[in-house]
């Protein structure tokens, strides 16, 4: 049973699509949910170590694939655990979020296993689709605060005045994450019917042998980059980049803890498949990928050092993070490949931790600012906590899981000798922690008599622990994590 | 000739990408967008051609299939923006700032 798991998901959507057809109350939904993702996690860990292929080729099951599905799929189920009853969206609409979100899984998990341009495009553009209209979903009466470092940067009014944002934030949101969208799958397209006309095929086993023969022309080598531009995207990286501030702040937070997380690693597996197309000798496209990678870190980190909602600053340090994955990605040898999905697992990882106390904390799913965290280590300790040590290992402190990924990631680049590169990179880490830190210092070194004490419910208070423990342990744990996925990614590409 | 079939390609495409960089309206940005699909469209006939294969001209109607469910997508949200804000410039886009 190769589908099982994407049939599990799929049966899981049917069920919902069910479930909208009645009347229920948000909290029974989001039950169900939770229970059939539960479901699909099992059948998705246990299909580890299948392999073979289906739909005459198209589509491809090995351990990698596997490995990958099943951080999806706990991404989506650690997501669930704390998301709020209502999810952040309109009454009455929540089995139609929820079975936008899984099909929105369905088709990552069909990314993950594509095995041929066309299949990559279709899935590409399910998974994208249903995020639109989730980002579109976010219910009106959040109560948000409406931009507010834009009002600041132009002298009126400040932070702190609470207004609601029922004037087309999400929509408009929407609007520009699916225009950058479709502009990119029209970029990856045209990528993608040069690659076919130079190979004569559309299926990756097929066409890499031949793409090598021809690849330094230059014509090649723009194809592959525009094919990658459509997952650059995805990953917000440096030249499709500028959806994230504003999809992260206009989207409700369980949507943006959705969009932040589980898309991004799908997204970095494939540009390492797409990247596994280009010789090792592709010195050329080192050099470009890597100045993305470094201008992504430049424009996430400055730009997030002002930043006072959560969410914007959460979407930069996100674009900056990505950009250290794709530096491991450009480095193009295995070893790369595989620090890089260590890197974007430990995201995942460390950046649901931010989202799960954001989430607990939001009042009726409104934006928070910086400054909501005052006095957070008294009103609750264990979200402080989580906080803290995702912040750490995002600014990248040892023993986190943050700290090794960027470590490695230097010994790598640094091996294959681009020196710039790993300075470059090493500035940035210093400009990280100030805004990271500086979210700490909120949190632990301050008081605040205002806000209410937060008590989050016992699942929230298990999936805190879970993601503690996983940012700690992968961390000490770096090294055989990183093996693991050498060794499945050396069976995917021989 | 296969080049001439390329040659408008590329010209499309490009005419495309102008169009989502410079147009305000939405609905010019959607149909600018459209332009580069079928740009790629084009050039996957054309190649499909070339190499004696299918795929090319397979993929051709699949990327239409999605095209059409995009624009419905584009016009549900569209319709969405325009109840809550009533014009439809990109300049409207002004709520949230890049």
């Amino acid at each position: 049973m190769l589908f099982l798991p994407e049939l599990t998901i799929l049966g899981a959507g049917l069920a919902l699509f069910a479930v909208s057809l009645g009347q229920f109350q948000p909290r029974t939904v989001k039950n169900i949910t939770a229970y059939v993702l539960l479901i699909s996690l099992v059948t998705t860990i246990c299909s580890i170590g299948n392999n073979g292929t289906m739909f005459f080729g198209a589509f491809k099951v090995d351990l990698f694939t596997q490995i990958i599905k099943s951080i999806v799929v706990l991404g989506t189920f650690i997501i669930m655990l704390f998301s709020n009853p209502d999810a952040g969206v309109k009454k009455g609409t929540q089995p139609e979020y929820y079975l936008f979100m899984l099909m929105s899984v369905f088709g990552l998990m069909m990314l993950v296993s594509a095995n041929e341009l066309l299949a990559i495009f279709v899935s590409l553009e399910l998974s994208s689709f249903t995020v639109y209209l989730m980002v579109a979903m976010r219910k009106n009466d959040t109560g948000a605060l409406v931009n507010g470092t834009a009002q600041d940067s132009t002298g009126h009014g400040h932070a702190g005045i609470f207004c609601q944002t029922g004037q087309g934030m999400q929509s408009e949101a929407a609007m520009k994450y699916l225009l950058y969208g479709i502009t990119a799958s029209g970029l990856m397209l045209f990528g993608m019917s040069y690659i076919y006309g130079l190979t004569g095929s559309t299926e990756l086993p097929v066409l890499a042998p031949a793409l090598a023969k021809i690849f330094p022309a230059p014509v090649a080598v723009v194809a592959v980059l525009l094919i990658l531009a459509g997952f650059f995207y995805k990953v917000a990286l440096f030249p499709m980049q500028f959806w994230v501030p504003d999809v992260y702040e206009g989207a409700g937070n369980e949507a943006t803890a959705f969009i932040a997380t589980v898309p991004k690693v799908v997204g970095i597996a494939l540009l390492i498949r797409i990247a596994s197309l280009i010789p090792a000798s592709g010195q050329e496209v080192t050099w470009v990928l890597g100045s993305c990678a470094v201008i992504s870190m430049f424009y996430g980190n400055l730009a997030a050092l002002v930043q006072k909602d959560m969410k914007r600053l959460l979407g930069y340090s996100g674009i900056a993070h990505a950009g250290f994955a794709l530096l491991s990605v450009a480095m193009l040898g295995l070893y790369g490949f595989a620090i890089a999905m260590y890197y974007i697992i430990g995201y995942l990882l460390m950046t649901l931790a931010c989202f799960l106390v954001i989430c607990t904390l939001s009042r009726n799913g409104s934006n928070l600012q910086v400054s909501d965290m005052a006095g957070l280590y008294k009103r609750a300790p264990l979200l402080a906590i989580t906080l803290a040590c995702a912040l750490f290992a995002l600014a990248g402190i040892p023993p986190f899981v943050g700290f090794m990924g960027k470590f490695m990631v230097m010994v790598e680049v640094l091996h294959k000798g681009y020196l710039v590169f790993v300075v470059l990179a090493t500035i940035n880490t210093a400009i990280a922690i100030y805004y990271y830190l500086s979210i700490v210092r909120q949190a632990w070194c301050t008081d605040d008599k205002e806000r209410p004490a937060a008590t989050p419910s016992l699942l929230v208070n298990a999936a805190a622990f879970f993601l503690l423990i996983t940012i700690i342990a992968m961390g000490v744990f770096a090294n055989p994590v990183v093996n693991t996925l050498a060794a499945a990614l050396s069976t995917t590409f021989s | 000739m296969i080049e001439d079939y390329l040659v408008l390609s590329v010209i499309l495409f490009c005419i495309g990408i102008l169009g989502v960089i410079s147009r305000r309206n939405v609905f010019t940005v959607l149909m600018s967008i459209e332009l580069m699909l079928n740009a790629a469209n084009l050039a996957f006939v054309a190649f499909a051609r070339l190499n004696e294969t299918m795929d090319g001209q397979i993929l051709a109607m699949m990327v239409i299939a999605v095209a059409a469910a995009e624009a419905a997508l584009g016009l549900a949200v569209i319709i969405l923006l325009h109840r809550q804000k009533g014009r439809l410039d990109s300049n409207v886009f002004s709520l949230l700032k890049g």
